[in-house]
């Protein structure tokens, strides 16, 4: 630094030269100081867990990792697969397939399908067994696109207090695509279901070694033959116009607009019809929810056995806050877009509000465009900070349903349904 | 004589300020500042060598195994909750009170039918309250 100094050393004296680089050092060296609390360090790693207290923090806290058709994700678990997408890419209303987060239940996945042997089959208490190949479906069937968020039950777990077990996700455990394929019932239809069909049972290719009859063997979840959202229901064979990843479903997925994803079947190969109603695990006793509102209840009335408990359904309405981060300090006087994503598994997104004072007062942000009811919907709000010091800022969306997303936490006992206002703390520094 | 003494003291102390505000102002910035890292550093896989068959494949899912407390009941724990899942499973979990998981190897053992003998059962049992509670956990 001290040759690119506006000084011409052959004018002076040395010991004025001495004297006057004593200066200018002192004041770099007062100036260091000063720059000491802002300066950019080599970071540290996330802790390896968090609790017994909240997550504090926005996605989970594993390291990234690299999987097949994956960008780098955060994992929760390897074997079964449970990856989370970083909080960045949830600036855009369509998630990426590289980027979407990932859940498998059982550890036997597949790594390789053969389209020559591989046939999605209708079954079980129908009139007329029908399979299709890849190509009947993509060929046979006009086919149906749906711009819709898929959500693990369990996304957010890691804000319940007290904690529960199960994944810890943080809030990456969601994804909004455009799905295309064919209509379910249409398939349905082709297979004729009897008289007294009650449910339609989903199974993909992916088993455990657990005995027969357990949820260590199958997954399996049913949807009843009555349920409205038969009809929104879709085999879907692209996601975003792609083949789907290994990871997320290929061949064909279950596309279950509005609901958890857990009905979503990866990689769906039996659709059964079924004369009575599913008790195998995954429905009888995992994915359960109490029968109050937001599912919330308390662990002592779990312990007191007085919860009725039902299948989970439908997604309750969230906003987020992704952009900016929090991550870096903003200027006071500088106006800053903060963008963010809402949706509901009830109907679309009618409202976002943000609250830049500690949820005192609302201001409406502005809705981008529309993809469909089920999708995510953007927004924008622009936010100028006076002057120095700690913001909070908060985001809660209303639904077409007429919800809006409360300040209240939730607790269940397998965490799921979490949807309480987000914040974010941002630090704006003096400007002038 | 005079002159100059008072010439070169003008600009002894011109050029003093000059120095001074030049120093001041490089202050306010913080430049070159690196550091040996490997945080965030992954390798990055090499292309697929693809066929033209009706065989859609994609490369092993990797296993990052954690390392789990020392301690006894530690390889216990390691193989039969490998049985089915990776030991992430444990790593990944919040501190969980004792209740929770003698409840959870419960689960597994009744209602997932996994195939542990009671006495490992207890062993394991044992081994996640004195690792993995709130009170005990480190890693």
């Amino acid at each position: 630094m001290a040759n690119r100094l506006p000084v011409r050393p052959s004018a002076l004296s040395r010991r004025s030269l001495l004297g006057l680089f004593g200066a200018a050092g002192g004041t770099l060296a007062l100036g260091a100081m000063a720059l000491r609390s802002t300066a950019s360090q080599v970071r540290s790693a996330t802790p390896p867990f968090t609790g017994p207290e909240a997550n504090p923090y926005w996605n989970s806290v594993g390291p990234y990792v690299t999987e097949p058709q994956k960008a780098p994700l955060l994992l929760l678990t390897d074997r079964g697969v449970q990856l989370e997408t970083p909080r960045s890419y949830f600036q855009t209303a369509i998630t990426p397939n590289h980027a979407f987060y990932v859940r498998w239940h059982l550890d036997s996945i597949p790594n390789a399908v053969d389209l020559k042997t591989w046939r999605l089959q209708v079954e079980g208490n129908v009139a007329k067994p029908v399979s299709y190949s890849l190509a009947d479906l993509i060929r046979k069937f006009p086919a149906e696109t749906i711009a819709a968020v898929n959500q693990c039950s369990g996304n957010s777990r890691s804000r319940l207090e007290p904690r529960v077990a199960g994944g810890q996700w943080g809030n990456g455990a969601m994804g909004n695509a455009r799905w295309t394929g064919v209509r379910l019932r249409e398939l349905l239809r082709a297979a004729a279901p009897k008289n007294g069909s009650v449910q339609v049972q989903f199974q993909g290719l992916d088993s455990g070694p657990g005995p027969e009859g357990y949820g260590s063997h199958f997954f399996q979840k049913s949807l009843d033959m009555t349920d409205p959202v038969l009809d929104e229901c879709i085999v879907a064979y692209a996601m975003n116009g792609e083949p789907l990843p290994m990871l997320n479903g290929f061949p064909v997925r279950l596309v279950v607009p509005g609901y958890f994803a857990t009905y979503w079947m990866k990689c769906l190969t039996w659709i059964r019809v079924l004369d009575k109603t599913d008790d195998n695990f995954w429905m009888k006793s995992a994915y359960r929810i109490p029968d109050t509102p937001r599912g919330n209840t308390t662990p002592e009335d779990v312990k007191a056995g007085t919860v009725k408990m039902i299948p989970i359904n439908r997604m309750p309405v969230r906003s987020f806050l992704v952009s900016p981060d929090g991550d870096t300090k903003i200027p006071a006087g500088m106006p800053v877009q903060v963008r963010g994503i809402a949706f509901s598994g009830y109907g679309g997104v009618t409202k976002v509000d943000v609250s830049v004072d500690g949820l005192k007062t609302w201001q409406p942000a502005r809705l981008d465009e529309d993809l469909g009811r089920y999708s995510f919907r953007t927004w924008e709000f622009t936010w100028t900070p006076k002057g120095p010091g700690r913001y909070t800022l908060a985001v809660r969306a209303s639904d077409s349903a007429g919800n809006t997303q409360p300040d209240q936490t939730v607790w269940n006992p397998g965490g799921y349904l979490w949807n309480r206002i987000e914040r974010q703390d941002y630090f704006v520094g003096a400007a002038e | 004589m005079g002159l100059v003494k008072r010439y070169f003291a003008l600009f002894l102390g011109g050029s003093l300020a000059i120095v001074l505000a030049a120093g001041l102002l490089f202050a306010q910035v913080e430049q070159g500042n690196y550091a040996p890292a490997t945080l965030g550093q992954l390798q990055q896989p090499s292309p697929a060598a693809l066929t033209d068959d009706s065989v859609y494949q994609v490369a092993a899912y990797p296993q990052y195994t954690p390392e789990l407390a020392e301690g006894e009941g530690r390889a216990e724990t390691a193989s039969f909750c490998s049985l089915c899942h990776s030991t992430r499973y444990i790593t990944m979990q919040p501190p969980l009170p004792a209740a929770t998981w003698e409840a959870e190897v419960t689960k597994m053992r009744k209602t997932l039918g996994a195939p542990i003998p009671d006495a490992s059962a207890a062993l394991i049992i044992k081994y996640l309250q004195t690792h993995y509670a709130p009170e005990t956990r480190k890693q």
